[in-house]
């Protein structure tokens, strides 16, 4: 079966082509470098963009994956999380392509997406995968701990109360004049600091058993130390990054262990999406967390499955398709606010 | 449309006591901008106001009086007006009290209030006591537009159909430029600051948060204060502070104070959240990332004010030129967040900074 996908949920225009859970081509444009000139985003020129670009990433995707569009067996699209004028760019695409062509619709939600991309282009067989599973969604919108009862079922367990990973390291790096957005920059400066240098709260340390992410404490305690630290030097600002970073990561991983430690049924799998999964370091500590209890962790394939991606999104529609869950193009709608848990 | 200088002229104050007389629309400097004045009294007058505002109806207009004895001929001021009649005017401050309905229809608010101005600034003291009665004191300015601090302000953002209905413009040339009026609400059963100006009411409105949990309650106390507005006018909390500071706390407390169970959480990943109960909408911007602050309307804040929606916006600062753009339509709460000596105290000030 194959899925015409799309995804415009924020800075990146998406268009991917999937066969089941194979990817046939995943095409991304990226407005990083357009936001980037002005230091931020743009709500309006992000939309601009997303409209601007749409149907040249839709051609492409096509093109990769030596399809056109008579071949196509769905269209699946992002309806939320996500900003809300650039979703209605996709939407609006996916919608005139269906009722043109007469093609089957499925609606996405992007955490879905980030949930279930380490199965995209997965080796081994689904029937060797094991539910309930959990999937950990660590990206700049989201952080949240999920039970994957089976695919397309699932429970929250913890989500930030606060600021998403992704936007605590953003912030830190920002604050310490690596620009923003510049977790990734704060990574490759983190990897010559000295963890030891400074001392950070870890986020509700001894309570992980309340099943929460919070980054406000933190980011609070590191700005002060940032303020007190001032004037900053090349050795301060990898010290400063490193120190964030663990802490940020060291909260992370307690409060996993804490529900692996603690989980009413064996867990064997666990699926890790969204872009700070990216992160060599986090992927490092969560290998050997998940050596320890004897679960097997998935990461993405490939580097564009990190990030916002359309290949995401048609691997969940194909479940969604798989069970019957076609939308009405007339009644599709998007949702800036879409919750996993329905 | 006829401009007079305000220097040089000894029969300016009669002059001008019969253009109001006549039920016309003047153009004069005040202490804080140019204002335009109709006699409050003069139903027709008021009409040709509103036309020359370009406003919509049902907003009230300030009066100015030449004192507390013809304030109180107009308004009930009961002991907290009267100790600030006392105490600050005359003055840039504008006091709201429950009005005496002997004004012209469309000058007190629906609700039947009335905001009372004593200005501190010699012609039109001189022009009031020569006329006796109250004239408006609203911003010379059509609505939405720049405020007026010289005659081209003004010219310059008007149709040619406004510029007819102005029948004598006051000109004192170019006046200093200063902070709108501070506006005060005295009919709830404690004062609160609608907007802040130049006199600043920080002994009320600063306190020392302990921690998380403190910050929560604040904002719970303010929006009970404002809850009165709610679907009235549209309340706009504009949320300033570093990174850190608290400014989501803020808006947990808000959202709990307006019966919101719903997780809040930051925004700046994607600008705008929507929270919701059975009865109560908000709104949770975060302007951070936001690189132009016009980008603001381009998200539809406009339309939420217009629908009178309660809104939190934090990094305020960053579109605080689009936020003043409502200062008439809204109930904008400026509340600024600062760290204090401890780890988790903060210094939190509201009203207009």
């Amino acid at each position: 079966m194959k899925i015409l996908a799309i995804d415009t949920s924020c800075d990146e225009t998406s268009a991917a082509v999937t066969d089941g859970i194979k990817v046939l081509s995943n095409t991304i444009w990226s407005q990083a470098t357009a936001h980037a000139k002005f230091g931020g985003v743009m709500p309006s020129l992000a939309k601009r963009m997303h409209e601007e670009r749409i149907d040249w990433v839709i051609q492409k995707a096509l093109t990769s994956a030596k399809s056109n569009i008579q071949d196509i067996d769905a269209v699946a699209v992002t309806i939320g999380p996500g900003l809300s004028i650039a979703l209605g760019v996709g939407i609006a695409m996916a919608k005139e392509l269906a009722i043109k062509h007469n093609i089957k619709m499925i609606a996405i939600n992007h955490l879905e997406g980030h949930l279930l991309s380490p199965i995209a282009d997965i080796e081994r067989p689904l029937s060797a995968l094991r539910f309930p599973a959990i999937g950990l969604v660590i990206s700049g919108g989201n952080t949240m701990l999920v039970k994957i009862i089976k695919i397309g079922t699932y429970e929250v367990v913890a989500q930030t109360t606060d600021d998403a990973l992704g936007e605590a390291l953003d912030k830190a790096a920002r604050m310490i004049g690596l620009g923003y957005p510049g977790g990734a920059v704060l990574e490759k400066i983190a990897k010559g600091g000295d963890l030891k240098a400074y001392t950070l709260p870890v986020p509700i340390s001894g309570q992980e058993k309340r099943q929460i992410f919070t980054y406000s404490g933190l980011k609070t305690a590191y700005s002060r130390l940032v303020e007190a630290e001032k004037p900053l030097n090349k050795m301060k600002i990898q010290n400063l990054a490193a120190c964030f970073q663990d802490v940020a990561f060291r909260h992370l991983t307690r409060v996993l262990e804490y529900y692996l430690s603690h989980s009413q049924f064996k867990i064997k799998n666990i699926f890790v999406g969204g872009g700070v999964s990216a992160n060599i370091e986090i992927r490092k500590r969560l290998r050997r967390l998940c050596d320890v209890h004897s679960v097997e962790v998935f990461f993405p394939k490939s580097k564009k499955l990190y990030g916002d991606n359309a290949a995401m999104i048609g691997v969940a529609a194909y479940f969604k398709a798989k069970a019957g869950q076609f939308q009405n193009p007339n009644s599709m709608d998007r949702d800036p606010r879409a919750k996993l848990s329905n | 449309m006829r401009i007079i200088k305000a220097v040089g002229n000894p029969n300016l104050i009669p002059e001008v006591s019969k253009v109001l007389n006549e039920g016309g629309l003047i153009i004069y400097p005040t202490e804080t901008l140019y204002g335009a004045g109709v006699d409050a009294t003069n139903i027709i007058a008021v009409k040709k106001l509103t036309a020359y505002k370009n406003r919509p109806l049902g907003k009230p207009y300030s009066i100015a009086v030449k004192d507390t004895k013809m304030a109180k001929v107009y308004g009930s001021l009961n002991k907290t007006a009267l100790g600030i009649f006392n105490q600050f005017l005359p003055g840039p401050l504008t006091v709201i009290v429950n009005g005496k309905h002997k004004l012209a229809k469309g000058v007190e608010s629906e609700d039947g209030k009335i905001g009372i101005r004593v200005p501190d600034y010699e012609f039109v003291n001189k022009l009031l006591e020569d006329f006796g009665k109250p004239i408006t004191a609203t911003s010379a300015n059509a609505s939405y537009k720049k405020r007026p601090y010289k005659i081209s302000d003004i010219l310059n953002n008007l149709s040619d159909k406004q510029k007819k209905l102005i029948d004598l413009i006051i000109d004192a040339g170019t006046l200093p430029t200063r902070d709108p009026s501070t506006v005060i609400d005295t009919t709830l059963d404690e004062p609160v600051t609608l907007r802040q100006g130049e006199i600043k009411f920080s002994e009320n409105n600063q306190i020392l948060s302990t921690g998380e949990e403190n910050t929560q309650n604040l904002a719970k106390e303010i929006w009970q204060k404002n809850e009165v507005y709610l679907g009235i006018r549209s309340i706009v909390f504009a949320l300033q502070g570093e990174m850190g500071a608290g400014k989501t706390q803020f808006t947990k407390g808000l959202a709990k104070a307006m019966g919101i169970s719903e997780l809040v959480t930051s925004p700046t990943f994607a600008i705008e959240n929507e929270y919701e109960s059975i009865e109560n909408k908000l709104y949770h911007f975060d302007a951070w990332r936001l690189e132009k602050s016009g980008e603001l309307k381009e998200l539809g804040f406009d339309a939420l004010i217009k629908q009178k929606s309660v809104i939190s916006v934090e990094w305020a600062d960053r579109v605080a030129d689009v936020i003043r753009e409502y200062d008439d339509e809204a109930v904008v709460i400026w509340v600024r967040i600062e760290f204090g000596k401890e780890e988790n105290e903060r210094v939190i000030t509201w009203g207009n900074l």
